[in-house]
């Protein structure tokens, strides 16, 4: 029995990795055929592409991971039959699964062999997934330059070591504040002391998860502290300083103190929403993932804004955050590279990122998409652009998440005594080398 | 076992030319002793495993001292879209093929030394004129006489292919490093020696795998101790109510409380971890009634709560957690007590009520020996079977999040069991090395006890003892 229980836990935890190795080890298909077009002089991309459909004789079997929400998955559908009638010289059968993006990187390492040829990620996967070897790297494109297209920004997130691995398809992953303008003033949501004020002497709530080591990190780096990551995989933190114009225990202290406020509620996403469905919650920070649920629970009174200031040492200080992006990235072991590179960019494109983005509210990195009037004049998209000139980019060492919740939590219930001890025993978890 | 080679090398020096090719056409001897069919089955054996050796094997085991040199190294050629790989070394299918490979040679020498014997004994009864069986009768013996050999052969089949190749794999990796930055096929990982056994047992500031292994390993075992005595207990208990004569519809309560095993564990549990979450149901009942703020009070509950931490607080969550399970496990206990109740002997019971004995003596004195008795192996099985409970604890605490840096610097929590440690280790942070070690433990520790507790309990004829 004991035996048993042992091997199940390894099947659960193991075996799915050893199935790693069942793959076929062949590379691309079509490796003979390309040499005798291989030659021409000059490498221009109708030429590749052209190189690439006489290449082919076979069905091209394709697996695109995305969203499981009926928008995308709608979207998408259509965006893949339009791939298919670009290049109609060419048989495809392109299968689309169901992939939430928080487990896509989880998945994809699993078994990097079975995994989607084309799936879409966010930016905070993006350095394991390279680090694991799972991305291809485009070193080149063939339809539209990723690099001009976008917004140098998310190209800068998609490129680690100066190489590019992902394409671009949505800049609006990060946070900001949904409020309810029927009870809160644009001032009110200015800053927390304005906010916590109106909203406790209406007997109402705001949300914001200060124990996520996500969100947690807005207030330390709009004080000017730093948490970034090497490209060993630890992080350089200065949570600690006691040198910085504002020190640590500063804004640890300034974090406690929202807290505090009794009308400040430390929750996730899930309960967020249903405090807001209720009536209670009339201000939250949170991400375009919850934005028909605020739509819903606020309804005329729907509104969103950057994030607010915050007190430290009496000055209003601008709260940062994370920025965060979602990429389409192409299987390293992908058996049809080309034909999913070809795909990948394909729902990039400026016209696919416009289509992406009406269908599901989110915001597209292509400039021009992201300006056209349907697509910006929505208030979520429009609060994130105002927050974008604080947000950083996440790169991020997997020791950060666990100790910086930790520090969270302990700020958030105020249960320590000393504060500096506690942000030494933090910076010390989050800097220290993975074991 | 000096026996069983002296047996082999006398096969060798006595046999005859059929007995001594067989040593090179496994089959030879039964052709000699017009054995055709079990001939050509040993040759193929034979054949089937050079050719696997060979072709497959061979080239992991040949690598398994460096798990691989080779990394993978593509190149994407821009013009033609096609992309060349190089023949790349894969440290995990290396692992793996090397010891199905090994323990194939293993097996096949097992084999062979066996078959020399068996062939020798038939040379021996043929030259003593003794009926040698022909394959039809053979096959007839495997369902008569030697039924227990076909019956036996497919579990152990099994045990090797999902008990005993996953368990030397699992120490293997143990043994690598085996993490994120060696993950294959991209990359290569090697052998370190004890060095994860090291890290298991080193407690500095930021290395906290010692501290934290010896708290989660006291919760774990605490809490199997109590999950299972609580609903032992609890079951027993709840079946002698039941059980009693003066309950009324019997029959009612017990599908009532069977109800709760047809619904999926897992649905239950995360129903009820979302009941009593910081903002679930619960929480807002308790303050609305002012037991929060009484809590808060006598200094149950932290100042900076607004809420009963039921399950996101150690303490707290360890109780809750024990408590809900007693829910979900003492319905099981109820069904298994009750057939055990209804087989007490009715005469030993009356013999008891007649020496003047009271309820409470006959159910300390002769009910609970009894069911202890019958539901010992089980009582083992549960207790193993908390260790590794995984659902009741990954399920209910998935949202808690500990304020010990210590236990964040490894990845754990104060209400992690060994196995869910060992989840969060590989899921989130694909660190299988240290994974692994802990599964050893794991492993250790659950043999250790079921192997001391069975021969404890199976040892002399208890059976009597009872009696």
């Amino acid at each position: 029995m004991k035996k048993k229980l042992v091997s199940v836990i390894l099947a659960a935890s193991m075996v799915a990795t050893m199935m790693a190795g069942c793959g076929s080890k062949a590379p691309a298909a079509n490796e003979n055929a390309g040499t005798e077009n291989g030659e021409g002089t000059a490498a221009t991309t109708d030429d590749a592409i052209a190189n690439l459909i006489a290449a082919t004789d076979k069905t091209v079997e394709l697996t695109l991971w995305c969203n499981e929400t009926d928008a995308y998955q709608t979207v998408i559908r259509e965006l893949v039959d339009e791939f298919e009638e670009t290049y109609s010289e060419v048989d495809f059968n392109i299968t689309i699964g169901v992939e939430s993006e928080a487990n896509c990187k989880d998945d994809v390492l699993a078994d990097v062999e079975a995994a989607a040829d084309v799936f879409v990620f966010p930016d905070d996967q993006l350095v394991d997934l390279v680090n694991a070897g799972a991305l291809q790297s485009i070193d080149a494109t063939y339809t539209y330059d990723p690099a001009k297209t976008n917004a140098a920004t998310t190209v800068e997130a998609a490129t680690v070591n100066g190489k590019l691995y992902a394409y671009p398809l949505t800049a609006s992953n990060g946070y900001f504040l949904f409020y309810n303008k029927n009870y809160l003033s644009e001032e009110d949501v200015a800053s927390w002391d304005n906010l916590l004020a109106a909203a406790e002497a209406q007997g109402k709530t705001v949300g914001m998860e200060v124990s996520g080591a996500w969100y947690l990190y807005g207030f330390f780096a709009g004080a000017g502290l730093d948490m970034y990551g090497n490209e060993d995989g630890t992080n350089t933190c200065n949570w600690n300083a006691t040198d910085t114009k504002y020190t640590g225990a500063d804004v640890a202290t300034a974090i406690s103190d929202i807290c505090a406020n009794s009308a400040m509620v430390n929750c996730v996403n899930e309960d967020a929403q249903s405090f807001a469905l209720n009536g209670e919650m009339i201000a939250d920070v949170n991400g375009t993932w919850a934005t028909t649920a605020f739509q819903e629970a606020y309804g005329d009174g729907y509104a969103a804004a950057k994030l607010p200031t915050f007190t430290v040492n009496g000055d209003q200080v601008q709260m940062g955050s994370f920025a965060g992006y979602k990429f389409v990235g192409v299987n390293a072991y992908s058996k049809n590279t080309g034909w999913a590179m070809l795909l990948a960019e394909f729902i990039t494109n400026e016209s696919s990122q416009t289509k992406i983005g009406i269908a599901t509210g989110e915001g597209p990195s292509n400039l021009v998409a992201a300006s056209s009037e349907e697509i910006a004049s929505a208030p979520a998209l429009a609060a994130l652009a105002a927050q974008s000139e604080y947000a950083s980019l996440q790169r991020v060492g997997n020791e950060y998440w666990g100790p910086a919740a930790t520090l969270g939590q302990l700020l958030v219930e105020g249960s320590y005594t000393d504060v500096q001890q506690i942000l030494d025993e933090a910076v010390a978890g989050i800097t220290q080398a993975p074991q | 076992m000096k026996k069983y080679f002296t047996d082999f090398g006398t096969a060798i020096a006595k046999g005859d030319i059929w007995t001594r090719l067989s040593l090179l056409v496994m089959g030879a001897g039964y052709f000699g002793r017009k054995q055709i069919m079990k001939g050509i089955l040993m040759t193929l054996i034979e054949i089937g495993f050079f050719v696997f050796t060979i072709r497959f094997s061979l080239q992991y085991i040949l690598k398994l001292n460096t798990l691989g040199t080779v990394q993978r190294e593509e190149t994407l050629d821009l013009v033609t879209l096609t992309k060349t790989v190089n023949d790349y070394d894969n440290s995990l299918l290396i692992l793996l093929g090397g010891i199905i490979g090994i323990l194939l040679i293993v097996a096949f020498i097992l084999l062979y030394i066996s078959n020399m014997k068996t062939v020798y004994r038939l040379q021996l009864m043929k030259e003593n004129g003794e009926h040698i069986n022909n394959f039809a009768q053979d096959l007839r013996e495997l369902i008569n006489g030697k039924f227990y050999v076909t019956l036996l052969t497919l579990p152990s089949i099994g045990v090797l292919l999902i008990n005993i190749i996953p368990i030397i794999f699992m120490i293997c990796i143990a043994f690598t490093n085996y993490d994120m930055d060696h993950q294959p096929p991209t990359y290569l990982f090697t052998w370190v020696g004890w060095s994860n056994f090291k890290t298991l047992f080193t407690s500095t500031t930021t290395i906290t795998f010692g501290y934290v292994f010896v708290r989660v390993l006291v919760w774990t075992l605490i809490w199997a101790l109590v999950a299972t005595g609580t609903s032992y207990f609890g079951g027993i208990f709840l079946a002698k109510f039941i059980n009693h004569k003066m309950t009324r519809c019997k029959k009612l309560w017990r599908s009532l409380f069977v109800v709760t095993i047809a619904i999926p564990q897992f649905v239950t549990l995360l129903l009820v971890g979302k009941l009593f979450g910081d903002y679930g149901i619960v929480n807002s009942f308790c303050n609305q009634i002012g037991l929060t703020a009484f809590l808060q009070d006598i200094g149950l509950v932290g100042k900076g709560l607004s809420y009963i931490p039921f399950l996101s607080k150690p303490g707290w969550a360890h109780v809750m957690i024990i408590l809900i399970n007693i829910w979900v496990g003492v319905p099981y206990q109820m069904l298994s007590a009750t057939g055990i109740l209804m087989n007490i002997p009715e005469d030993q019971l009356e013999s008891a009520r007649i020496d003047g004995a009271n309820d409470f003596q006959i159910f300390w004195k002769i009910t609970m020996p009894y069911i202890l008795f019958i539901t010992g192996p089980s009582l083992i099985t549960a207790f193993i079977g908390n260790i590794n409970n995984f659902n009741v604890i990954y399920l209910l605490t998935s949202d808690y999040v500990t304020t010990n840096m210590a236990f964040a610097n490894s990845n754990a929590k104060e209400v992690d069991l060994l196995v869910t440690w060992l989840f969060t280790l590989t899921n989130d942070y694909s660190n299988y090395k240290m994974a692994s070690v802990i599964g050893i433990c794991v492993f250790i520790i659950c043999a250790t006890i079921t192997l001391l507790s069975f021969t404890r309990m199976i040892a002399g004829n208890r059976e009597e003892e009872f009696q």
